[in-house]
């Protein structure tokens, strides 16, 4: 696995995957929406915090090692819902959810994934999430609750913030369309990446037919490239807080909302008796003028975080993105496109590296600022003059 | 030494060095950590500070002199330590030695280096400082240290901000590792620099054969190719603690410092173990990606203990200016890593005294400006708007 040996931080998976993917797929997972601003905004926060060593305190016995729900896990970072797994690589959800068993952190099956969520729950069993985009039918939605629930995932994530689709123009451009649609563009695209086509769409074809949204409800899953108008039936437009309830009453397990960036959205969270938010700009693909995710999670932290779990996505590339979000008042951070490009290069194995890479990073941060467990992991280690005060929105 | 005529400033000197050193090892010297932030700020926070000049100042009898621990040096600037100096000249660590002590400044020689500390001594005489690593085995740092009280060492420099390796990705992509791991990649990088083969390497050979680490302990004393790749184990030394300090403050009756202390809290500890020197330094950026600017950090350490002990900044000096923004900030000295460490790969002894000339003639200039005549009237009176950015929102 020559490629994967080559790669020695999340940007060189994301170099590699570049290489390995068509065009439009790569950009479907790489890029965001608009002009990029948050996409680009939400590195920037994590860039301007600057942190300070500690010197001479004993951390050999160091570990990040975390309690979340009750439960330990590897490190404070979990794997964010992505529908486009199953692209990157054959069978490339369970592929990523096998590593994240195997590295005992929780992974998230998104609803547009193509792997069923009883084929994830049979092989890859660890702590298993699966993330809701609600129907206009409701019950349909509850259908798929139900279903998870008779799966055993452990948690169950309604996204909260992808009220209407949104603004990818490169999607278009690129003549990808998900479900699939077979453009001109896209077809010359792909002709590109034979390695792509072999090993990911000729082994669907040869196995399983052409990938499905196997998570759908029966009526609407169907095979990529026909479901014109499921969109229409996704819209989430009219999705409010009395869904919530609703949700709260199906679900005995543990319920989060994917999207609370807001003090007073969180503090109804809290009332609705969800058991954890995430604080992400959807990894700046939704809203392009977005707020940095690293940025808005203090004062969310501090309104709620000592009455329900909160969680970061959005922009982790590197271990000390961890150990920041860690120190402003989350528990666990998601990682998307990092975990991702790592599957399109090597499947699991590649999975399984980038996580390792960023664990790995967050190990020696805390070691360089002298933390020897999660929890001693606070803005103590933070540096603050007046000017980065002002640029880090301490 | 048609190279060194060509050189005007440390960033020629830097391009001088890339030219003639393999990729590997310029790479080693001249590159920092992960996505290079700490390494750029360095210089950012250095750039910032905006000075005024003052007019009508008769500077005619100005010096850059100083005093540093009772003893006078030619101007505030002393060796830092590294590993490399050895491998960029034919016995580079005597060739610097040599031109810092004509210069009449300090060198610090580095527990990595190649050229035993007793030959330093007496073949480069002049004021010298040992740095030191500790090893898992404390005893073996013992026998160091009592090593160089006997070979007339003025002062011993306890490096504490490496309690893990830096995440230097290059080194990997580059095949490069201390001690020497003869990848194909790297022997096809020195084979493409035959300067360097023949005018270092091949020295060695026809002289003292493969280099060796000759400050180690004897039963670590392996040539450059006998070990494996990275910091080796027994160095590993995320155990170190203020304990360790109190030990070394006994065994050692000469000046004793702390290299790597940016936080106020560790500072006034460091005041309880009788330390007589800190250092703040983030390595030259080579080991927390995310660490602050030395720069920024220094006016609170200064501000805290300044007073009571001796500071010296390190990491991003590459113009006397600098020098003169430190003092103003309250550092008595600063160290140079790779700006002198360019000028030996250069032209050995004569490049390094050339880096040196250059800095001090900067300083020099900068003095001159600001209307200075001895180093103890620099203040930040000689700046515009404060520090650095902060001048930027006045």
């Amino acid at each position: 696995m020559s490629a994967l040996d080559d790669c020695y931080n999340i940007f060189d998976l994301r170099d590699a995957a570049k290489r390995k993917l068509p065009k439009a797929m790569f950009e479907f997972v790489d890029r965001s929406t608009e002009d990029e601003v948050a996409l680009r905004n939400n590195r920037a926060a994590f860039e301007r915090i600057k942190l300070r060593h500690r010197s001479l305190v004993d951390v050999s016995g160091r570990s990040t090692k975390t309690m979340l729900f009750g439960k330990e896990i590897s490190a404070p970072m979990a794997i964010a819902p992505t529908g486009a797994a199953g692209l990157c690589w054959y069978e490339g959800e369970l592929e990523l959810a096998k590593a994240a068993a195997k590295m005992k952190i929780p992974f998230t099956l998104a609803t547009g994934a193509m792997t069923s969520m009883e084929k994830i729950a049979k092989e890859a069993n660890f702590r298993l999430w699966f993330q809701l985009y609600v129907w206009k039918q409701r019950e349909l939605s509850y259908q798929l609750i139900e279903r998870a629930k008779n799966n055993g995932f452990e948690a169950l994530i309604v996204t909260t913030d992808t009220i209407v689709p949104p603004n990818r123009e490169y999607n278009a451009k690129n003549g990808l369309n998900l479900p699939f649609s077979p453009t001109p563009r896209f077809t010359m695209d792909i002709m590109q990446r034979p390695g792509w086509f072999i090993n990911v769409l000729m082994k669907y074809l040869t196995t399983i037919g052409m990938p499905r949204n196997e998570n759908y409800p029966e009526p609407y899953r169907r095979v990529i490239g026909q479901d014109t108008f499921a969109r229409e039936v996704m819209r989430q437009d009219s999705l409010n807080w009395d869904d919530v309830k609703i949700f709260r009453d199906k679900w005995p397990g543990i319920l989060m909302l994917k999207g609370i960036n807001r003090v007073d959205d969180a503090l109804k969270a809290v009332s609705a008796g969800v058991d954890g938010i995430v604080v992400s700009n959807h990894g700046g693909r939704n809203m392009d003028s977005a707020a940095a995710t690293i940025d808005m999670l203090p004062e969310i932290a501090e309104a709620v975080g000592d009455k329900i779990t909160v969680l970061l996505d959005s922009g982790i590339r590197r271990g000390s993105d961890i150990v920041k979000a860690v120190a402003r008042g989350a528990k666990c951070v998601l990682t998307g496109r990092a975990t991702l490009y790592g599957t399109a290069v090597g499947g699991e194995a590649g999975a399984n590296k980038a996580i390792n890479i960023i664990q790995t990073e967050m190990n020696k941060t805390m070691a360089y600022t002298g933390c020897n467990r999660v929890d001693e992991i606070t803005t103590d280690i933070f540096f603050a003059d007046r000017e980065s005060n002002r640029m880090a929105g301490v | 030494m048609a190279a060194l005529d060509d050189c005007y400033n440390i960033f020629d000197l830097r391009e001088a060095a890339k030219r003639r050193l393999p990729k590997g090892l310029f790479e080693f010297v001249d590159r920092a950590s992960e996505d290079h932030l700490a390494v750029a700020d360095n210089r950012t926070a250095f750039t910032d500070v905006k000075l005024r000049h003052k007019s009508l100042v008769n500077v005619s009898g100005r010096s850059t002199k100083t005093t540093l621990f009772g003893k006078e040096i030619a101007f505030p600037m002393a060796i830092a330590p590294t590993g490399a100096a050895g491998l960029c000249w034919y016995r580079g660590e005597l060739a610097l030695a040599k031109a810092a002590a004509k210069a009449g400044i300090p060198l610090t020689l580095s527990t990595a280096s190649m050229t035993a500390m007793e030959t330093i001594a007496s073949e480069a005489g002049g004021r010298l400082w040992f740095q030191l690593y500790v090893w898992r085995r404390r005893d073996l740092s013992y026998q160091i240290i009592e090593r160089a009280k006997a070979a007339g060492y003025e002062a011993l420099i306890v490096t504490v901000d490496s309690a893990v390796s830096g995440n230097r990705e290059y080194n990997s992509r580059n095949g490069f590792a201390l001690p020497f791991n003869p990848s194909r990649k790297f022997l096809m990088d020195v084979a493409a620099h035959p300067g360097w083969l023949l005018g270092v390497m091949g020295r060695y050979l026809a002289t003292i054969g493969m280099p060796a680490h000759e400050n180690y302990p004897a039963e670590f004393q392996g040539k450059l190719t006998s070990g494996i790749a990275g910091r080796r184990p027994e160095m590993k030394v995320d155990s170190l603690n203020w304990e360790d300090i109190a030990t070394f403050r006994k065994m050692w009756p000469g000046i004793l410092m702390l290299k790597g202390v940016n936080r106020v809290d560790d500072a006034l500890k460091a005041l309880n173990y009788g330390v007589d020197g800190l250092i703040v330094s983030n390595h030259g950026g080579r080991n927390m990606d995310s660490a602050a600017a030395t720069l920024r950090v220094l006016p609170e350490i200064a501000d805290a203990v300044g007073d009571k002990t001796t500071i010296i900044l390190d990491s991003g000096v590459r113009r006397g200016s600098d020098i003169v923004k430190a003092l103003a900030l309250g550092a008595k000295a600063v160290l140079t890593g790779r700006a002198t460490l360019y000028g030996t790969a250069v032209g050995g002894e004569a490049g390094a005294a050339k880096a040196i000339g250059i800095l001090k003639t900067e300083m020099d200039k900068t003095m001159a400006y600001t209307g200075y005549n001895r180093t103890d009237e620099i203040s930040s009176d000689c700046f515009f708007g404060g520090l650095g950015a902060n001048s930027r929102s006045v």
